[in-house]
């Protein structure tokens, strides 16, 4: 079956598992981004992760490039945490200079080794199909380490997406929680440096968890749905990157693949949620009618 | 009254944003089971007062003591009421959910909620007659009903302190008299309510005191007392009406 044909090659099943395993901690820490409307944030996150991967890269090969991305991302997570507690300053502005001016700083490091080319498609777009055991295991890791860190912490960060004010008021020190949800953001970019690169990323959280809102009302619905979608899309981007090749002779990129099905399920989520919209507003229309007689 | 227990102190307390003064030498005491309203124009200092009371902006000169101690320390047993209309009508929470986040500091980070939780939360609902709608999206609620939610949600952290900050703003007359009832409610059990309010009919049905704030305090009393014409045309400046030499009317807010 084509769905699982192409995973009895090694490197396939390797980069099935890295994908899905992403897709589904993207699509759950997504769901905090869209609450929190950090769209923009995390946006810049994935930009100022990309000089950590290069230096990183520069000192210790592929080795260093989780490791590079790593300290830039919770650098940089701090700073955007200091930067959106201070309202006074125009928020856009300075996240948009930061994301540039490091992202440059990224390129102009690049444009200094030989396979430059080659360096930056694979920095910027991921390279999935070469994934490594050892960076499966980062991933695990990062996932065990996000996903623990939002469980523990889901009232306080519910809480705070809701009302921040009350949040506050409720004694959540809301300047750390910020902190941490920054944090699990840059994380899951530098999980994804290898798979999807740092520019495609952004699709991985937000997509998901657009999917899922626009399909139910209900946290308890919408996380688990988010998280399905993002793995779902790894999965099928992945066939369908490896039939156009394999069986069409048309070289898809599989980062760039498994954005675009994303966005197709999106499409979907978003038609069945307009249906499903219009059935409960006729249905409460009914029972309104019904009540009032 | 005087032989119940001060449960809110304010004695020449100066409140300041940084180093801009918002509220000058503010004094007065409130008691358990009674509710102060907070009176004055926009800008006065109503909101800023009821943040230095949770202890979200400090105190400068003077002493503020909420149950007896620091602002800061009391939040424990202090809830607080925000406007319904700052919150996000899209966010995917339910009535029950939002009124179960009173809760969570006693259920914690990770112990599920109890059965006596949602007993408190389904009573919470119950005392804001909102008892039907625990399934329902929060924003699917009219502004009036979210405000209740809201209040439950205090109402559910079984609070020794109740502080609003304009709840009766836009809200229908259905809402505002179940507001008030749930108000009286916690009232006789012994909480002390402070709430900020444009409304001066309000205050006169729902507060035993009014504090008359313009950046610097008006008047801190019996509502009877406090709400003459004089002192309110002195806190709102020139835009107090009178009318037949006992009512007033504010022109401007």
């Amino acid at each position: 079956m084509i769905l699982f044909e192409p995973f009895h090659l090694p490197f396939m099943a390797r980069a099935l598992v890295e994908l899905v395993v992403l897709g589904a901690l993207a699509g759950t820490v997504g769901v905090l981004v869209l609450l929190r409307r950090l769209a923009f944030v995390s946006d810049t996150l994935t930009h100022t992760v990309f000089p950590g991967v290069v230096i990183g890269h520069l000192m210790a090969g592929d080795g260093g490039i989780f490791w590079g991305a790593l300290a830039a991302g919770v650098v940089t997570a701090v700073l955007l945490t200091l930067l959106t507690q201070r309202r006074r300053v125009s928020e856009d502005a300075a996240l948009a200079m930061l994301l540039t001016t490091l992202f440059a700083v990224g390129v102009v490091l690049v444009s200094r080794q030989t396979g430059f080319t080659s360096d930056l498609t694979a920095f910027l777009f991921g390279r999935v199909l070469t994934v490594t055991e050892a960076q499966l295991a980062q991933t695990a890791v990062v996932t065990v380490v996000v996903v623990a860190l939002l469980a523990v912490l889901r009232r306080p960060l519910l809480l705070r997406a809701f009302d921040p004010e009350g949040a506050q008021a409720a004694g959540v020190r809301v300047g750390l929680l910020d902190l941490v949800l920054n944090i699990a953001v840059a994380l899951v970019v530098v999980a994804a440096v290898k798979a999807v690169g740092t520019v495609l990323v952004i699709a991985l959280l937000i997509v998901p968890a657009a999917a899922a809102r626009s399909l139910s009302d209900r946290l308890a619905v919408i996380v688990p749905l988010a998280c399905l979608v993002g793995a779902a899309a790894g999965w099928l981007g992945l066939v369908v990157s490896y039939e156009a090749s394999v069986g069409y002779g048309v070289r898809l990129a599989s980062g760039a693949t498994v954005v675009l099905v994303l966005v197709a399920m999106y499409g979907l989520a978003h038609a069945a949620g307009f249906v499903r919209r219009k059935a409960g507003l006729s249905r409460a229309r009914r029972r309104s009618v019904l009540e009032a007689a | 009254m005087s032989e119940r227990a001060p449960t809110l102190v304010l004695d020449r307390a100066s409140v300041a944003y940084g180093d801009v003064p918002v509220l000058e030498e503010l004094d007065g005491v409130v008691h358990e089971g009674e509710a102060v309203a907070l009176i004055g124009p926009n800008g006065a200092g109503k909101s800023t007062l009821i943040k230095a009371l949770l202890g979200l902006v400090p105190v400068v000169r003077g002493r503020i003591e909420v149950l007896g101690r620091p602002p800061a320390q009391a939040r424990r047993d202090v809830a607080y009421v925000p406007q319904a209309d700052t919150l996000d009508p899209d966010f995917p929470v339910s009535v029950e959910q939002v009124v179960m986040m009173g809760r969570y500091r006693r259920i914690g980070w990770l112990r599920r909620p109890s059965a006596a939780d949602r007993a408190e939360v389904a009573d919470a609902l119950e005392r804001v007659g909102l008892a039907g709608r625990a399934r329902d999206r929060f924003g699917t609620l009219s502004g009036g009903q979210r405000q209740r939610v809201l209040l439950a949600r205090a109402i559910a952290a079984k609070p020794r302190m109740l502080l609003l900050d304009e709840p009766f703003n836009g809200v229908d007359a259905v809402s505002q008299h179940a507001l008030l009832e749930a108000i009286g409610s916690l009232k006789a059990q012994g909480a002390s309510v402070v709430v900020s309010t444009h409304d001066l009919a309000i205050a006169h049905l729902a507060c035993d005191e009014v504090c008359l704030l313009n950046r610097h305090q008006f008047g801190f009393g019996p509502t009877g007392d406090v709400l003459t014409p004089e002192r309110l045309r002195a806190t709102y400046g020139g835009h107090a009406l009178e009318l037949r030499g006992d009512r007033v009317i504010v022109t401007q807010t």
